[in-house]
């Protein structure tokens, strides 16, 4: 599937409608999915039968690969990230794969390295520490 | 959102985002990928009747959560089978995020990690250290994917640097 130009996450090229959009990470679609599920839980006996696979499958893997379980913590996430000029395709990627090192972010996320705006390695490592401190206190 | 008038009345609102509900959570566009779920209504306008039918179409501006791929993008995924491919004896492997399916050739696993056959195949780095059989939890990188009526599928590699078996939170082999 491609548009005119072709896609590449490495160099932020997802297309205008994604650059735009709203991105979740894994806790927050955890978030969302399981007060959904909440939901139906009060009016049926039997939520499971009534959500598609899609959401079964997707409600299993955000819980699953969420960094983050608290709401507090998720919310505190998000303010970290949002500081540092970042797209919300970055945020969420580092939001989900919680990078140790500077190397490994931009092993993961290639575009903070360009794009002209040029995160130094420096400002990566606070913002890396400044997520796992959230991470311990959660 | 077509609705037949047998659901006109009171409840009319809420039947509307019921069908709304049932017939576009969990299925997939082209564009936007798996329509995970439906998370609020924007707006509901005026009902037109289509000639001929005793049906009513309503436009519905809807928000919904949807999930798909993209080209170079890193995610985690649970492993779901370790086989052997017959037809060119190499072994290749599937994993899944969510209701996204992953392939991973031979190819895109590296060169220093072996397939082991028996109960549990699994695939084995060469010093020991790092084993990854079904269940496990890896992080890869996605390298081209195709998107039909049913499914989304693609094709990943733990072959670069930080990527490969999740030990445990933030560790990668």
């Amino acid at each position: 599937m491609s548009g005119e130009e072709e896609e590449n996450a490495a160099e932020l090229k997802i297309g205008d409608e994604f650059l735009k959009a709203k991105c979740l990470m894994n806790c927050e679609v955890s978030l969302i999915l399981e007060h959904k599920f909440e939901q139906l839980q009060q009016v049926s006996e039997d939520p499971m039968n009534q959500v598609s696979q899609v959401f079964e499958k997707s409600l299993q893997y955000v819980k699953r690969f969420s960094r983050y379980k608290n709401p507090d913590a998720v919310r505190q996430v998000r303010e970290i990230l949002s500081r540092h000029q970042l797209t919300e395709f970055e945020l969420c990627v580092l939001g989900n794969l919680c990078p140790e090192t500077a190397e490994e972010a931009v092993a993961m996320v290639p575009s903070l390295k360009t794009k002209g705006r040029a995160h130094s390695d420096e400002a990566i490592e606070k913002m890396l520490n400044d997520l796992s401190l959230v991470k311990r206190f959660e | 959102m077509q609705l037949h008038p047998r659901f006109f009345g009171q409840n009319l609102r809420e039947n509307l985002v019921s069908k709304l509900i049932k017939d576009v959570e969990g299925t997939i566009s082209g564009r936007h990928g798996f329509v995970s779920a439906v998370t609020g209504i924007e707006s509901i306008g005026k009902g037109l009747i289509r000639d001929g039918t005793p049906f009513v179409t309503f436009p519905v501006k809807y928000r919904c959560v949807v999930f798909r791929p993209f080209e170079g993008e890193v995610l985690e995924a649970v492993v779901t089978r370790v086989f052997p491919n017959k037809c060119c004896y190499s072994t290749d492997y599937f994993a899944e995020a969510g209701p996204l399916k992953i392939f991973v050739s031979n190819h895109c696993i590296p060169d220093d990690m072996e397939y082991q056959t028996g109960d549990m195949p699994n695939y084995t780095k060469s010093d020991g250290s790092v084993r990854i059989q079904k269940d496990c939890e890896v992080r890869l990188k996605i390298f081209g994917f195709s998107i039909d009526a049913t499914e989304i599928s693609c094709v990943g590699s733990i072959k670069e640097r930080f990527l490969g078996l999740i030990t445990d939170p933030g560790a990668v082999a």
